[in-house]
């Protein structure tokens, strides 16, 4: 079973978001102390489409229960190549004098999930990445995967 | 939805999500306050990076003014937040229940 929605690019829709993905976690099944890492996740994909993307044609998210976790998909139609497994990588060692915040987000998706792939149609101009959280103990910088043409 | 209540000789009570869409409100409220600011987080039920970054402006003012910014009460979600951006190295964090 999944379930998917289509969301306008706003930040003010993260409230939708989130609805969404408490009634599907609620529906499927899905443990929901998983929620708040799938929710940053998304937030982080969301709203860095939001700010950067110049698209305009809603963002689909999708849900889907699998044993013992959940495997979200987040299509982003009108986009341009932007590999979010390739984030830039954030000095989190430094003081606090010296840090930024800028581009911590996409630095912590993939230490907070299972998996993460991205892929880009460059025909359809369209991306999508797929990721998954289970139950399991992450690994900090579980590795990211790339695979073009699966939109 | 966010709320936060007290400063100044109180903690500050933050319920709620700090995501995005809350983080102007939360930082002109952090904006107004000096000294040692302590968050009580026990009732914060998510923070993005959004969230991490008002922190971080607030702890970095708070610093130059002899101040600093502690956070309390915070639950395991955020303590995971916390420890991958390396926040918990800089900011003191007393873990919650």
């Amino acid at each position: 079973m999944s379930e998917s929605a289509s969301f306008a690019r706003r930040i003010d829709v993260l409230a939708e978001i989130v609805a969404f993905t408490t009634a599907a976690f609620a529906r499927q099944g899905i443990p929901a102390a998983l929620r708040a890492d799938v929710d940053f996740v998304l937030e982080e994909l969301f709203t860095n489409i939001v700010k950067y993307s110049r698209g305009k044609a809603p963002v689909v998210i999708e849900i889907a229960a699998i044993p013992e976790g959940v495997e979200v998909t987040l299509t982003e139609p009108e986009a341009d190549r932007f590999d979010v497994t390739k984030a830039s990588p954030v000095d989190v060692t430094l003081p606090a004098v010296q840090r930024q915040p800028g581009g911590l987000g996409l630095y912590l998706i993939p230490r907070l999930v299972d998996s993460l792939q991205y892929g880009y149609s460059e025909g359809e101009r369209c991306s999508r990445i797929v990721f998954r959280k289970t139950n399991a103990t992450p690994s900090p910088g579980a590795a990211g995967r790339n695979e073009d043409e699966r939109c | 939805m966010l709320t936060m209540e007290g400063g100044g000789e109180t903690p500050v009570v933050l319920s709620g999500r700090l995501d995005a869409t809350q983080a102007a409100a939360a930082q002109a409220y952090l904006d107004r306050l000096q000294g040692v600011v302590t968050l009580d987080c026990s009732d914060l039920q998510y923070l993005s990076s959004a969230g991490l970054g008002v922190f971080l402006k607030t702890h970095k003012r708070l610093l130059g003014a002899g101040g600093r910014l502690r956070l309390t009460a915070v639950n395991r979600h955020l303590q995971d937040i916390f420890s991958y951006s390396g926040f918990d190295q800089i900011l003191e964090i007393e873990p919650g229940r």
